[in-house]
């Protein structure tokens, strides 16, 4: 089944423990509750959050299952590119990946990863944070790069509504670095020789 | 708190446990207890939120272990009050002897028993089914699909529990307890009155002496009978009708259904369902007129077999028994996928191919990519003590270890066994006696965290001091339940819900007061004054009076209070000699020492490092050096 042709998303968000894995998934679902949208999600607790890997799955309007199966996930978010390459079969043909990383993955995936039709994003959420004095908010940054596109129909401002709620501290901090990441591909698009994009 | 709660009915995204918990409070539950973990440890923590938020009178506690977490709930249910208690599935084995006498004895108020099952295993030593505890001691189950399908069971399992006079289980598993979904939370509810309630002398019941027991027996078993009537009329048993693909039909209860469903979907078939809210006891009615309407049935559960080990005629039947679902391991949609795929193909069923062909997942075995295992965090008090006992005593001595964070140390080798909460003592204890007949000299050391000494740790220290056995035992007290997101213990001075504790209970008093003659409290940060007491202790075993030795490692978790390193900070640094040996990062294994792609040195990742200066020691070369150091320099 391919959820393209209707408003179903299935979203993989992956990280390691510490990255802010379980708010980046709030941030999102609560944002596609606050849309009236149905929301299920999958988190990842006990063991494996000590400095293990970590994945969550969220599904926007899509079956109580809590678990988006291998072959079928739209959009995969990924706090590191390990673990981004380590779940890629869970994207289907014609999903995106959001990699936090300057470099991207492995060179020697880029041929099949093309002919899959699976777009990889790269972006320095991570860099962008720390410019920004906010280390730890690279999780949010992340989180407004993937609102400046279309691809989950979560709107930006809808984003920061939610951020607004969910925030317990620092979230004037936490709202900057959102902006800074949905500013992020406003100046990709101005710049059309920006090789961000992959391919797709 | 946010804008929402201002509203009287919001909707709101919550856990399964949050589900669960809200459940009790909202049905009038007066008491819960538990014992913290995983995938049960968020019930308690959100019977504490609903209970403050829909301020609702709600006694909770985080008890000492599951046994006696029971019991405290079962004493407000035999006054007439409503209680619940939550564990996890291996906890309800530590709770399993009131379990099966309160199924006979009974109950009073509703007692709503919720045991957390983990298919996978995900976090537990085994991958056991409480369905399958909960027959053996005649209590009925719940077996919820969604978090809110949960909430509901629990409302409908108080209620069956007062008519009945019996417990009640209500089963979820990791994937529904982790799950965060959607949920009605009506704020303006007002709280009902606590009912007038008064614990009632009944010797028949609360003193029954064995021939009462069988009475006891004879009534529980016509309760069962009786509850199974009504379960076939349960609106959580549901015939899901549809033109049969290949005359196949598919029973499935909890997670389980909810993944069945979705696979069929992805297979393009539909095919009629029996979903099984009740497993226990079985609708047999409904499972005989749905198997009578199919040619094949599929029995998908998780995380053993309780539906359909009660299917007397199996003829027809595909299941976990048979070999068509695996027998072992958790019913992932891959799984349930290829488990279908295989029976609707064999029967000439035409579906569709797997979304994921294995291009994809057959690429990503190809990049070698780095197995991230989890590991003790930057900074933990427990990697330095372990890091000590293994360079005081080597890799010669045995290491019985224990469940919590430093069950982890198996990566630095310095536990060699674990097998249940406590289990460290007596394993120890055991082995002393062992090797005593066989002559085998070898050093002895177990570890045991402070919570799961409490939980369990002191009827075998107990034991060990009494018949004399010669070992140390190592207490790794980190001031709280670290592993499960610190729940306090019995020796911190706050309860479950925050407020202050009438009195703490101190680990060297109790560990005084089994009789051990040897003990120190001392600080695993000084490595080497460590070092020497952990010698000295293993001087005083062998001794000619000597017997238990307890030292107790006394440094908060890193996590849970900074303080300590806070006003110590020591930044280190890797000199331009590191040559990339490998020591620091397999013998320490700190996550912020990390070893260059190229394999050519040691980098401190500054990111997750602490400044807790622990690693100085990790390098024999002395490569690791204070930042100081290098400033002055």
């Amino acid at each position: 089944m391919n959820s393209t042709d209707t408003n179903e998303h299935k979203v993989i968000i992956t990280g390691i423990g510490g990255q802010g894995i379980v708010f980046l998934t709030r941030l999102l679902s609560q944002t596609a509750l606050r849309l009236g949208q149905g929301v299920v999600v999958s988190e990842t607790h006990g063991m494996s959050q000590r400095g293990g890997s970590v994945i969550s799955h969220l599904k926007i309007n899509g079956s109580d299952a809590p678990l988006i199966q291998r072959g079928s996930a739209d959009v995969m978010i990924a706090m590191e590119s390990g673990e981004a390459m380590q779940n890629l079969d869970f994207m289907r043909r014609g999903g995106s990946v959001f990699v936090n990383s300057a470099e991207g993955l492995r060179e020697s995936l880029a041929a099949h990863l093309e002919r899959l039709n699976i777009r990889v994003l790269n972006y320095p959420a991570t860099a962008i944070a720390v410019e920004l004095g906010s280390p730890a908010a690279a999780n949010i940054v992340m989180a407004g790069f993937v609102a400046a596109f279309s691809v989950l129909d979560l709107p930006y401002e809808s984003m920061v509504q939610t951020l607004e709620q969910i925030s317990k501290k620092g979230s004037e901090k936490n709202l900057q670095a959102l902006e800074a990441g949905f500013q992020s591909r406003r100046k990709m698009l101005a710049d059309p020789q920006d090789a961000l994009e992959n391919s797709g | 708190m946010c804008s929402m709660s201002e509203l009287p009915m919001t909707s709101q995204l919550i856990t399964g446990n949050e589900a669960i918990a809200l459940g009790m409070v909202e049905q009038g539950c007066r008491m819960v207890t538990a014992y913290p973990g995983t995938p049960s440890s968020e019930i308690l923590a959100g019977v504490i939120k609903y209970k403050k938020r829909l301020n609702r009178d709600v006694y909770t506690e985080w008890s000492v272990n599951e046994k006696v977490a029971f019991e405290v709930a079962l004493a407000a249910s035999w006054t007439g009050l409503r209680s619940a208690v939550a564990m996890k599935q291996v906890g309800l084995n530590v709770a399993s002897d009131p379990l099966f006498s309160a199924a006979y004895t009974g109950v009073k108020g509703g007692f709503v028993i919720i045991p957390a099952d983990d298919p996978g295993p995900h976090s537990s030593q085994t991958e056991q089914d409480s369905r399958l505890l909960a027959l053996t001691a005649k209590v009925p189950v719940f077996d919820p699909s969604t978090p809110a399908e949960a909430r509901e069971m629990i409302r409908d399992a108080f209620e069956l529990s007062e008519r009945f006079k019996i417990p009640v289980i209500v089963r979820p598993t990791t994937r529904l307890c982790h799950a965060v979904s959607p949920n009605e939370v009506d704020e303006s509810a007002p709280d009902e009155k606590i009912p007038s309630v008064k614990f009632q002398k009944d010797p028949v019941h609360w003193t029954a002496t064995p021939k009462l027991r069988f009475k006891l027996h004879v009534e529980l078993n016509q309760k069962l009978s009786d509850i199974a009537a009504e379960f076939s009329n349960s609106k959580y048993n549901e015939t899901i009708y549809a033109e049969s693909g290949g005359g196949i039909g598919i029973i499935a209860s909890g997670v389980a259904y909810q993944t069945a469903r979705q696979a069929l979907t992805e297979l393009g078939v539909r095919v009629p369902m029996l979903k099984i809210g009740t497993p226990f006891p079985l609708p047999s009615s409904l499972i005989e007129n749905f198997c009578a309407s199919v040619e094949t049935v599929i029995v998908l559960e998780e995380p053993d077999v309780c539906i359909e080990l009660q299917i007397a005629d199996r003829k027809q039947v595909r299941g976990r028994l048979d070999g068509a679902v695996p027998n072992a391991g958790e019913l992932t949609p891959e799984v349930m996928f290829s488990v279908l795929h295989k029976i609707f193909t064999e029967a000439g069923v035409q579906v569709n191919a797997a979304p994921e062909d294995g291009e994809l997942s057959a690429l990503i075995k190809t990049l070698s990519l780095p197995v991230r295992r989890p590991r003790l965090c930057p900074g933990c008090s427990h990697r330095s003590a372990f890091y000590a006992m293994k360079r005081t005593f080597g890799p010669r001595a045995i290491y019985p270890g224990d469940i919590g964070c430093y069950t982890l140390g198996t990566n630095l080798r310095a536990v060699d066994t674990f097998v249940d909460m406590g289990a460290s003592i007596t394993m120890a204890n055991g082995f002393f006696q062992a090797n005593r007949l066989a002559n085998d000299e070898r050093v002895i050391m177990a570890t045991i965290g402070d919570s799961t000494f409490l939980h369990s740790g002191i009827p075998p220290l107990i034991n060990a001091v009494h018949t004399g056995a010669r070992f140390v035992l190592l207490i790794l007290d980190n001031h709280t339940t670290a592993m499960t997101g610190f729940q306090p213990t019995a020796a911190n001075d706050y309860l479950a819900d925050g407020s202050e504790a009438p009195r703490k209970v101190s680990i060297p008093d109790l560990v005084r007061a089994c009789g051990v003659g040897y003990l120190k409290v001392t600080d695993p940060y000084e490595q080497e004054d460590f070092a020497d007491i952990l010698k000295e202790a293993q001087a005083h075993a062998q001794s000619p009076n000597g017997g238990v030795a307890v030292v107790i490692a006394d440094r908060p978790c890193v996590l849970y209070d900074k303080e300590p390193i806070l006003e110590n900070p020591l930044p280190v640094i890797i000199t331009e000699e590191c040559d990339g040996c490998r020591f620091c990062t397999e013998a320490f294994e700190c996550p912020a020492l990390v070893l260059r792609a190229d394999g050519s040195r040691v980098d401190i990742d500054y990111s997750i490092c602490v400044d807790c200066g622990q690693c100085i020691d990790a390098c024999h070369k002395g490569f690791i050096v204070p930042k100081i150091a290098e400033m002055v320099g």
